[in-house]
């Protein structure tokens, strides 16, 4: 492993990252869907996001983990790609899966992301070992965060309602760029050689919180007030997870200094 | 073409003007994108520093989500609460600088956390100091680019883009980002944080991370680099930005693209053709002026 980016050591396991991620994804969607069909309103429509947060924290998981190995500029593109691909299959999945479509989009986004990754690796020649494997595993959470902002605006798993307030009023936009920034902004931002998994993991609960709590505003002219009870879960989580990544942060640097000079002999 | 159309195109010249020019010293004071890497580096190779490191994701991605965010709020009180355009972009914009500290506080801490062994310390004063910088440049960002969006969506004004009022903002933020990280990084990594080298020299990959972490009275902080930038790299971004937005709408506005669509195309073509010949020249006289570029000798063995 490159030492340059970190990505070291893992103290929890990608298989069950992977497994809390897809699992809690699925069920925050259906959750949200089922919980809003059966009571005739739109307050649970924040399960949803605390499934697309279950799903940041497996991709961005990926993320580390194939950057690890030295593409240190590429983090903001493999995050990107995550959700182009998750975008792609998403969209395919709804349409044509009815209330199965979100499963159909994730595992579609999964098979493409592991295409993708058997491209770059045997026919570019990039050689990087994990990486089918990640692709895979960042489909799947592009597609996830994709469909459980989705829900979130509309509040149901329907085709025809999600292209009606997420892609026609363009709030299509903001899913799409807190999407990625979500997936990729917590490795990104404490790339380094000494990064810890579970400080960039913590991190990247609070960024899934921010994701919430940005789509959690488009949903008020969507579903209405109800919209507040997403921001207002997404605020505690963020609260909650920034002073857990602040801690970390303090048992993890050289020091955390009110203010001061530089420190004597760097190296 | 009418009065109307060419207010409304000097005004998004304008505001992209400020856009420009406020995007690259919110950069500038963050140490966004290409400066951010040499200040990354600088630790690793014994130059533990008092600059801010932030890592969000590069430019054009970073300024796409404030403004997407920003225009997004705008847009839930214009159309769900009928509120005023005005306070409504303004509020969004407030939105848009909230998450820019957010990010921008967890990307210097991040950073410089994880470059523990090499002594670098996590300065609680420069978040202070320099974060409420950075807010404030991208309000002023996230205001213009929002403002011009608005401009070409809004159904009571001439221009009526046809794509959706936050999805035209994420584009603009997105353009943005990018013009200022190529035409603000140029001014700020050559002069400013490089200035052990002479003009012209690029950068050897063997002197990265090398940057001057000493001002010219105690210790080198962001606010001093944004100071430097604000008199030249600031104002020329804004100038890249501004003209892009008005060049390109203006064609379309002397030329109707529905039926004068080829004229519009073929001015295009020549304005590109004289900025490249400007740019030619303008190249060749800061090098004759400002030089020398040391001659290439061919490649040394190492």
């Amino acid at each position: 492993m490159s030492v340059a980016a970190g990505g070291g050591a893992a103290k929890i396991d990608k298989t069950k990252l992977m497994m809390y991620g897809l699992g809690g994804g699925v069920l925050g969607i259906y959750l949200a869907h089922v919980l809003n069909e059966v009571t005739g309103t739109d307050y649970f429509s924040f399960l949803a996001g605390l499934g697309v947060i279950a799903a940041v924290v497996m991709g961005s998981d990926a993320v580390r983990r194939v950057c690890s190995y030295g593409i240190g500029t590429g983090v903001p593109s493999i995050g990107l790609m995550a959700m182009g691909m998750g975008l792609v299959a998403a969209m395919f999945g709804l349409s044509i899966g009815g209330v199965a479509g979100p499963i159909i989009g994730i595992a579609v986004s999964m098979g493409f992301g592991y295409v993708v990754g058997l491209l770059t690796n045997k026919i570019i020649k990039m050689n990087i070992p994990v990486l089918e494997e990640a692709l895979m595993t960042l489909g799947g959470a592009g597609a996830i965060v994709l469909i459980g902002l989705g829900v979130m605006i509309s509040g149901v798993i329907d085709y025809r309602v999600i292209i009606a307030n997420v892609i026609d009023t363009g709030y299509i936009a903001i899913v799409f760029i807190i999407g990625s920034l979500a997936i990729l902004h917590p490795f990104n931002a404490n790339l380094g050689p000494d990064e810890t998994q579970d400080r960039t993991l913590v991190h990247s609960v609070s960024a899934g919180a921010l994701a919430m709590f940005a789509v959690g505003i488009a949903s008020l002219e969507t579903i209405g007030v109800e919209g507040f009870v997403s921001i207002f879960v997404a605020a505690v989580v963020w609260i909650v997870f920034f002073k857990k990544f602040f801690d970390l942060v303090k048992r993890d640097s050289a020091g955390v200094k009110g203010t001061g000079l530089l420190p004597e002999g760097g190296m | 073409m009418d009065m109307v159309s060419m207010g409304l195109l000097a005004a998004m010249g304008a505001l992209a003007t400020v856009a420009g020019a406020s995007e690259d010293l919110e950069s500038d004071v963050g140490s966004q994108s290409n400066p951010n890497s040499q200040v990354q580096l600088a630790a690793q190779v014994g130059h533990t520093h008092r600059i801010y490191n932030k890592a969000i994701s590069g430019e054009p991605p970073s300024n796409a989500l404030y403004a997407a965010l920003a225009a997004v709020t705008a847009s839930v009180l214009m159309s769900g609460y009928g509120m005023n355009a005005f306070f409504a972009i303004a509020i969004g914009s407030v939105m848009a600088a909230i998450f820019n500290g957010i990010f921008s506080v967890t990307a210097y801490m991040g950073r410089n956390t994880s470059q523990a062994r090499f002594n670098q310390y996590v300065y609680l004063d420069v978040l202070r100091t320099h974060t409420t910088a950075i807010m404030a440049h991208a309000y002023i960002t996230a205001f213009c680019v929002v403002t011009i969006s608005y401009i070409m969506t809004a159904p009571w004004l001439p221009i009526q883009h046809p794509f959706p009022f936050p999805l035209v903002a994420m584009i603009w933020g997105l353009a943005i980002g990018a013009i200022g990280s190529s035409t603000g990084d140029v001014h700020y990594g050559g002069e400013r944080e490089f200035q052990n080298y002479i003009f012209g020299a690029g950068l050897n990959a063997a002197n990265s991370g090398d940057i001057v972490t000493r001002a010219e009275a105690g210790l080198r902080s962001s606010i001093d680099n944004v100071w430097f930038c604000a008199r030249f790299g600031g104002p020329v971004t804004g100038m890249a930005f501004g003209l892009t937005v008005f060049l390109d709408n203006w064609r379309t506005t002397i030329f109707d693209p529905a039926t004068q669509g080829w004229y519009a195309v073929l001015t295009g073509i020549v304005i590109v053709i004289l900025f490249i010949v400007y740019n030619r020249i303008l190249e060749i006289r800061a090098r004759k002026r400002y030089g020398p570029y040391p001659e290439y000798k061919g490649d040394i063995e190492a």
